[in-house]
């Protein structure tokens, strides 16, 4: 195992490639959820729930940042990695990229709990990576995302007190939870990077997902998280009396969790594997509108750098 | 009369928050006091910079984790106190321009480091003090 991945220029293409799959995994999400989030600025339920998001959405933004950042060492700077890049290219779970329907809070409530519970066990496995710009970011992205799964379970524990708040819950674990589990799906690599994926979605590799685990550079294989994932969110919905659409629980144990996704349980968009809903595609073109339309080449800066 | 004004004896944090203090790291908070030649006056500089919401300087805020001087080269590591500041790029410049501003610097390299992350306790006690008279409680 490599001592260490700090300078980009001592890694090797498998190196490289395993790095870059996993920063666009977490930065991804983090930046395509942020910008759904952004939806609900001035029409969520309430004012204090109004602002949650938003700052939440800023969280977000700030920690796709940091791990942007990271990339930025192999040579890909934010006009790349956002404004100029191939909406194929992107890497996030189709979860995160769903619209939301007019008002349904319910969705933004609980989607909000299944992905920062995804996120905290990928945090954990994060923290002793061997990439130290990784394993030095996660502490200060810990303290920001614990706020945002407190704020999640206190709605989804309002909402399933009853009457109609319960059945929009309902309504959303089904149709949110087969996205949910793309979380957990493994990741194309980057176009072009490996000549197996051929630069067609749904050529996953594998051996990038093993090669994240194996360089050290998360401690926990998709499945493990997976698992763990389960074994949390599962008790804690059904506490609320929701019924889940799959519980992945072993045959034998009441609490012993499997995570075995098969092709029935996913959606046809994974979003990993480089496949979108259409619904990605125009929040694509929204987000980049601006930057076209003014015809830029490099992103705006607050002010100039100086000489 | 007074019967619904609440005594301050009563009055109890919110419960929805969590005030935590955040843990102290021995060599922060960095504020250049034992700098000497170019580096004291690389600190001096970052000393006139301000937080652009708060009249307090970004030493006395915690920001600056150290300067280190080779030459003319010199090396700032900084933090933010949130990862979605979104004075980022204008507080970065200022160091930038700031330092580079210094009679005798070449060059300057401003490292963004999130590790140790930033609390209150990276706060000077100088910093404090503005905080407090700004109105802050800390």
């Amino acid at each position: 195992m490599a001592a260490s991945l700090e300078n980009p220029d001592e890694l090797d293409e498998r190196e490289r490639t395993a790095l870059k799959t996993l920063l666009k995994r977490l930065a991804d999400d983090e930046f395509v959820l942020a910008e759904r989030y952004t939806e609900w600025q001035v029409r969520a339920p309430s004012l204090e729930s109004d602002l949650a998001l938003a700052n939440n959405a800023q969280d977000e933004l700030g920690h796709a940042r940091l791990w942007y950042d990271v990339l930025g060492d192999v040579g890909l700077e934010e006009r790349d990695l956002v404004y100029e890049r191939d909406p194929g290219d992107f890497r996030h779970s189709t979860l995160v990229e769903l619209p939301f329907e007019e008002g349904d809070w319910a969705d933004a409530v609980l989607r909000s709990y299944l992905y920062d519970v995804a996120e905290d066990l990928r945090l954990e496995a994060l923290v002793d990576s061997t990439h130290p710009k990784i394993a030095d970011r996660v502490g200060k992205i810990r303290s920001e995302e614990e706020y945002h799964l407190e704020h999640a379970q206190n709605w989804l524990e309002r909402l399933a007190d009853g009457g109609e708040g319960r059945e929009r819950l309902q309504d959303a674990l089904d149709r949110l939870f087969p996205y949910a589990f793309t979380l957990f799906e493994p990741c194309a690599p980057p176009r072009g990077a490996n000549e197996a994926s051929g630069d067609e979605p749904r050529a996953v590799d594998p051996d990038v997902e093993d090669d994240i685990v194996d360089l050290g550079l998360r401690d926990a294989t998709l499945e493990e998280m997976g698992e763990e994932w389960l074994s949390i969110v599962v008790p804690y919905l059904e506490s609320l009396d929701l019924e889940l659409p799959v519980d992945g629980r072993a045959d034998d144990g009441a609490d012993e969790f499997e995570f075995e996704v098969t092709e029935a349980m996913l959606p046809e968009e994974r979003g990993r594997d480089g496949t979108h809903t259409d619904a990605w595609f125009d929040l694509y073109d929204e987000f980049t509108h601006t930057y076209r339309e003014l015809e830029r080449t490099e992103t705006t800066r607050i002010m100039d750098k100086p000489e | 009369m007074s019967s619904n004004i609440p005594d301050d004896t009563d009055a109890t944090p919110c419960a929805y928050t969590d005030y935590r203090e955040g843990e102290s790291t021995a060599d922060l908070p960095a504020t250049g006091a034992d700098a000497t030649g170019l580096a004291a006056d690389v600190w001096d500089a970052l000393y006139g910079i301000e937080d652009p919401e708060m009249p307090i300087s970004i030493v006395d805020l915690g920001l600056i984790y150290g300067v280190s001087v080779d030459d003319g080269d010199v090396t700032v590591d900084m933090t933010l106190t949130y990862s979605g500041c979104p004075a980022r790029d204008m507080l970065t410049a200022e160091v930038e321009a700031a330092v580079t501003a210094v009679d005798g610097v070449e060059d300057i390299e401003l490292r963004l480091v999130w590790s140790p992350e930033w609390t209150v306790e990276m706060v000077t006690e100088r910093g404090k003090d503005d905080l407090r008279e700004f109105g802050l409680s800390i």
